[in-house]
């Protein structure tokens, strides 16, 4: 069954002359504990999707259903508790809060829910401790590495157990290195943890650790593929081949 | 919510600079608030108390509600009155010690107490400690407290002079009391026989003491007292020193002024501080809002931030206003202790200040971060993923700006209705709508100080205007913090130069005699103490005088209020000095003087009461109710602050039983040798060492150095109008400086010299003072027209000034804020690291 679903999903940014159509009748569905990356050049409209399937924007027409759910039908308040209760984010610049602690910035969204402090602390410890952080959690952002600060940003978005993780281009800001660990981890949360991600990157290597990936070109779907297991590391070269192609 | 708690913490900590220059505004408004708040009361409390002590035993206390003299005979009937053991009458009068006195020296002023011997001590608690008491045989004889003895030398034996109204009277001192109760004045206690002949009032007392027979009703004896003395005798015992209190009151309202202005310029840096906060962490509350706090927990967010601040700054506020209040309280106890035999305690905390300080202080805090706080709401999640793009904001400023205009031009109407509540409204109106069109001025302003800087340095000059333009509203949130200062200065230097004016204008008409002879204290009703009118009489007797002048004083009451009454000679008085009239014909008027119960009133007397040229006025006078006819408005230069009637010296004498001249004025014949006539008049004043002779022109020139004197404490508490001011700009600084770390890292990076980057923030810091000070010297003419305008309408007659020294007063102090802000922000700015300032985020 499908846990995202986006029907004629249109976004147009301003009016007029100078509108400018970032999305355009986008149909798909994300299946639960799927694994999906949406793959194209950068201004293809990846980051738009991600946004509206977050609640973060309103699309000009079409729907957005989580889990059935029409996000338009739901108030500002309403979408904020569904980010905090159902959604997990991770952004390309951590974005974590440089004056807070690692464990502190897990911490925070269920902070925010209005868990009792040690229960939010301890499950912050557990997930920063299952992502390997175990030794960083009094650290500030400032003194962790750029891999360090995104698996804490990971731990802050899987915290709250969301059905739905959205990584918006997670590994842009990060060295190969640790990007392909990023991915890696992005492949436990579903197949391990059982959790339905979506991604958005326009790098090969990183998709290529998807189930499926969606290609995405001024606005529209074009073309996709269905990625299996073993066959996963040799399809970078030919993703790549096929992005140059969009 | 905790978690916003420790977060609020989390972000003032990381900023501790910014953090303590927001916090100081606040702390500085509440110590001086709060300080101000405890330290007078304890002063009030103290000075109450011991004038409370000084009724000692008397059960019944009788005086005039003018506490003006009235007949001994009064007394016989109170002690016929069932229930009461025993009376006595006194006189109790102030005496100032002139100058030339030797005793003067020590002590300036004593209360000079006329009492019967026989019966005071049963009725009053006078314990002797060494010598005798006053006894039924003495003529004059006194005794005096210890502290006095001492000061003065005075021991059994020796001899008192005092000023009399026949010159001088010489009392032999008998015993010594062991204390002064009473605080201000030492108490002489003589004959009251002696007391009437030295004060000029025969058979007249102004207090009749009594205790009651054991079981009798207190009420009820002073209810049946109060019925046969009649109308104008009250029961309480007669406040002393109500000047003082009066005074305090004044101060007490004036720092409270002072700390609130402060609380709101604190208001002001909050606004800035936090509005900067919320532009910078656009990105974090983005981001907050995205993994999902709502639009509620983000204001709530800033606030808790700002009023985080409002806590520690009214905290710090309330210790230093406490210590404040101890400090200025050990500087002035060893002169109350000696002067007024007060001691003064510690501060008093009282809880209604408490809650007053803490309101304004979290109040001042919560006004400057609301608006911050609810565009901190507004910030969308997305904004976190993206970058900053300024938008709307210049739209909202532009219409605010429309509306900044319509209330100024709403306030210039108001202008020339002359009504004080009008008035009032106007200046409100004018100081919004200037707060309101302030950051639309800011860039044609900056632009047009700009060039006037950049042509004399070039390149520097033009990027500092372009970054104050850059933020108009934080350049003018700030220019509004110094308009207040500002404003405050020029438009109180406006109000002392019209009033040095108006006074000066009332020297000149109402008391220009060729030779003026002044009593001890130049307030008339001060504790003077008067001449007979043999004292006149022989100065007129001098060959080469033209003219004599006198002026007398009693007290009456109208309603519930004290009144001063002053005796004038209708038909000379006119002729050789004058009142200022602003209503009635002046001829007409001293007329109805000479001829009938007539008044004239002084200009604040008719603004207080609202009294017009023909009202009728019962006065309350020693011999009962008197109607008396208004026929004219007019002031003098000695009583023009207060509450003032004139009438003749005859309606003076058979109502008020006042027959003391206070004030001689005289002229001399032209033709006449001047030093000769001077010389004479000399002699005669000699023997009446109360009175000093002086010059017209000597006399003006004291009175316009002592005005200038007691205005220089005004310019120093202007000064401190400004000190609000800078910490505005120094904080305003300090952002800039802080935002464009990278920018700086880059205009180094490229090649600017650390001297260059040191001109730029300093150049900022002259345009925004330039800008305050644009601002506050147009909001502080409008004040100071408004303040004359005020003085107009409650009495105080005077034309309205151009303040030119408050401007340059106010350019200057605006000049030295400019240099002195940029200090600590250009320093930092000129030492930044290039390459963490290119890092910094």
């Amino acid at each position: 069954m499908a846990l995202v679903q986006t029907e004629d999903l249109t976004k147009v940014y301003g009016k007029g002359d100078t509108a400018v159509v970032a999305l355009e009748r986008v149909t798909m569905s994300v299946e639960k504990g799927e694994f999906v990356a949406v793959m194209g050049p950068s201004g293809c409209g990846k980051s738009t999707l991600l946004h509206l399937i977050a609640g973060l924007d309103r699309p000009t027409e079409g729907r957005v259903l989580l889990d059935g759910e029409d996000l338009n039908r739901l108030s500002d308040d309403a979408l904020t508790a569904l980010r905090r209760r159902r959604i997990g984010l991770v952004f390309q610049f951590f974005n974590l809060i440089p004056v807070l602690t690692a464990l502190e910035n897990v911490a925070l969204p269920l902070l925010l829910d209005g868990v009792r402090p040690q229960d939010a602390r301890r499950q912050a410890v557990e997930w920063l401790t299952r992502l390997g952080l175990a030794d960083r959690l009094h650290y500030r952002p400032d003194q962790l590495s750029g891999g360090q600060q995104q698996r804490v940003a990971i731990a802050r978005a899987l915290v709250a157990e969301p059905d739905l993780v959205l990584a918006d281009e997670p590994t842009g800001n990060l060295d190969s290195r640790a990007g392909d660990e990023i991915a890696a981890l992005l492949r436990r949360i579903a197949s391990d943890w059982g959790r339905t991600v979506l991604l958005v990157s326009h790098d090969p290597r990183i998709a290529a650790h998807a189930d499926r990936i969606l290609f995405l070109k001024d606005g529209r779907i074009v073309d996709q593929a269905r990625l299996s297991g073993a066959a996963r590391q040799g399809e970078a070269e030919a993703l790549h081949e096929r992005m140059q192609a969009l | 919510m905790r978690v916003f708690f420790a977060l609020a913490l989390r972000y003032l900590r990381g900023r501790k600079l910014r953090t303590v220059l927001t916090t100081l505004a606040i702390v500085f408004g509440v110590a001086v608030l709060f300080g101000m708040n405890s330290l007078l009361p304890t002063l009030l409390r103290a000075f109450r108390q011991s004038m409370l002590a000084a009724t000692g035993k008397a059960e019944l206390v009788f005086s005039s509600v003018t506490e003006g003299p009235f007949p001994a005979e009064r007394l016989e009937a109170v002690k016929r009155i069932d229930g009461v053991a025993e009376v006595a009458g006194s006189l109790w009068h102030n005496v100032v010690l002139p100058a030339s006195f030797p005793e003067a020296s020590a002590v300036n002023a004593l209360t000079l107490v006329g009492v019967e011997p026989e019966v005071v001590q049963r009725i009053r608690q006078l314990p002797v400690r060494e010598g005798r008491f006053l006894s039924p045989q003495d003529r004059y004889a006194a005794v005096v407290p210890r502290s006095l003895s001492e000061k003065l030398g005075l021991t059994i034996g020796s001899t008192l002079t005092l000023p009399s109204a026949a010159g001088t009277a010489d009392f032999r001192i008998v015993g010594i009391l062991e204390l002064s109760p009473l605080p201000g004045t030492e108490e002489v206690y003589v004959p009251l026989a002696a007391a009437q002949k030295v004060l000029d009032l025969p058979g007249q007392i102004t207090l009749i003491e009594g205790v009651l027979k054991p079981g009798a009703d207190r009420a009820r004896v002073e209810e049946a007292a109060l019925s046969v003395l009649g109308k104008g005798f009250q029961a309480q015992p007669p406040e002393m020193g109500g000047e003082l209190l009066a005074s305090l009151r004044l101060g007490e309202i004036a720092f409270a002024l002072f700390g609130v202005m402060a609380l709101a310029i604190g208001a002001f840096i909050i606004l800035n501080t936090f509005r900067t906060v919320v532009v910078e962490r656009r990105h974090d509350l983005g981001m907050l809002r995205a993994i999902g706090a709502s639009r509620r927990a983000v204001a709530g967010l800033i606030l808790t931030e700002s009023l985080l601040q409002g806590a520690l700054g009214t905290g710090l506020g309330l210790l230093g206003g406490y210590g404040l209040a101890w400090l200025m309280l050990a500087l002035v106890a060893p002169t109350m202790r000696q002067f007024m035999h007060i001691e003064s305690g510690s501060p008093v905390v009282t809880l209604p200040n408490l809650i007053t300080a803490v309101v304004l202080g979290m109040g001042a805090t919560l006004a400057g971060g609301l608006l911050p706080a609810i565009s901190a709401a507004r910030v969308a999640p997305l904004e976190a993923l993206r970058p900053v793009i300024a938008g709307a904001y210049e739209r909202a400023a532009r219409r605010r700006g429309v509306i900044g205009a319509v209330l100024l031009a709403l306030a210039f109407l108001s202008l020339p209705a002359g009504q004080f509540p009008l008035a009032a409204l106007g200046t409100l109106l004018f100081v919004v709508g200037l707060v309101l069109v302030a950051p639309v001025l800011v860039a044609p302003l900056a632009r047009l100080f700009g060039r006037i800087f950049s042509a004399l340095l070039g390149r520097e000059g033009r990027l500092a205007e372009r970054n104050l333009a850059r933020q108009p509203n934080r350049a003018a949130v700030t220019a509004s913090a110094i308009m207040i200062g500002l404003a405050m200065i020029v438009a109180l230097a406006g109000m002392i130069s019209s009033i040095y004016d108006g006074f000066m204008g009332y020297i000149d008409r109402s008391l220009h005699t060729d030779l003026l002879i002044m009593p001890s204290s130049l307030v008339l009703g001060g504790g003077n103490v008067g001449a007979g009118a043999e004292f006149a009489q022989a100065i007129r007797e001098v060959p080469g005088v033209a003219g004599v002048t006198t002026l007398r004083l009693g007290t009456a009451a109208l309603g519930n209020n004290r009144l001063q009454v002053v005796g004038i000679d209708p038909e000379t008085y006119p002729r050789l000095s004058g009142l200022v009239f602003s209503s009635g014909e002046p001829e007409e008027a001293f007329a109805a003087l000479a001829r009938e119960r007539a008044l004239i009133v002084n200009g604040i007397f008719s603004a207080q009461h609202r009294v017009r040229v023909g009202s009728i006025l019962t006065l309350l006078t020693p011999e009962g109710e008197r109607a008396y006819r208004v026929v004219g408005v007019g002031s003098d230069y000695l009583n023009a602050k207060l509450a003032t009637v004139y009438l003749s010296q005859a309606n003076l004498q058979q109502d008020f039983h006042q027959t003391s001249d206070l004030l001689v004025l005289i002229d001399v014949e032209d033709r006449a040798d001047g030093s000769a006539v001077r010389e004479q008049i000399e002699e005669i004043v000699r023997r009446y060492p109360a009175f000093t002779l002086l010059d017209w022109g000597v006399f003006r020139a004291s009175q316009e150095q002592a005005f200038r004197r007691s205005v220089s404490l005004l310019w120093v508490i202007m000064l401190m109008f400004a000190l609000p001011s800078l910490l505005a700009m120094v904080n305003t600084l300090t952002i800039n400086v802080m935002e464009r770390t990278r920018e700086i890292g880059v205009l180094r990076a490229v090649g600017s010299t650390r001297r260059q980057v040191r001109r730029i923030i300093r150049l900022e810091s002259l345009l925004l003072s330039a800008l305050g000070t644009g601002f506050g010297i147009l909001a502080g003419l409008w004040l100071s027209y408004f303040l004359v305008t005020g003085m107009n309408v409650s009495g105080f007659r005077t034309p309205y000034y151009f303040p030119y020294a408050g401007l340059l007063v106010a350019i200057a102090v605006g000049l030295l804020l400019g240099v002195t802000a940029a200090v600590l922000p250009a320093r930092r700015a000129a030492r930044l690291d290039i390459v963490s300032a290119l890092r910094y985020e």
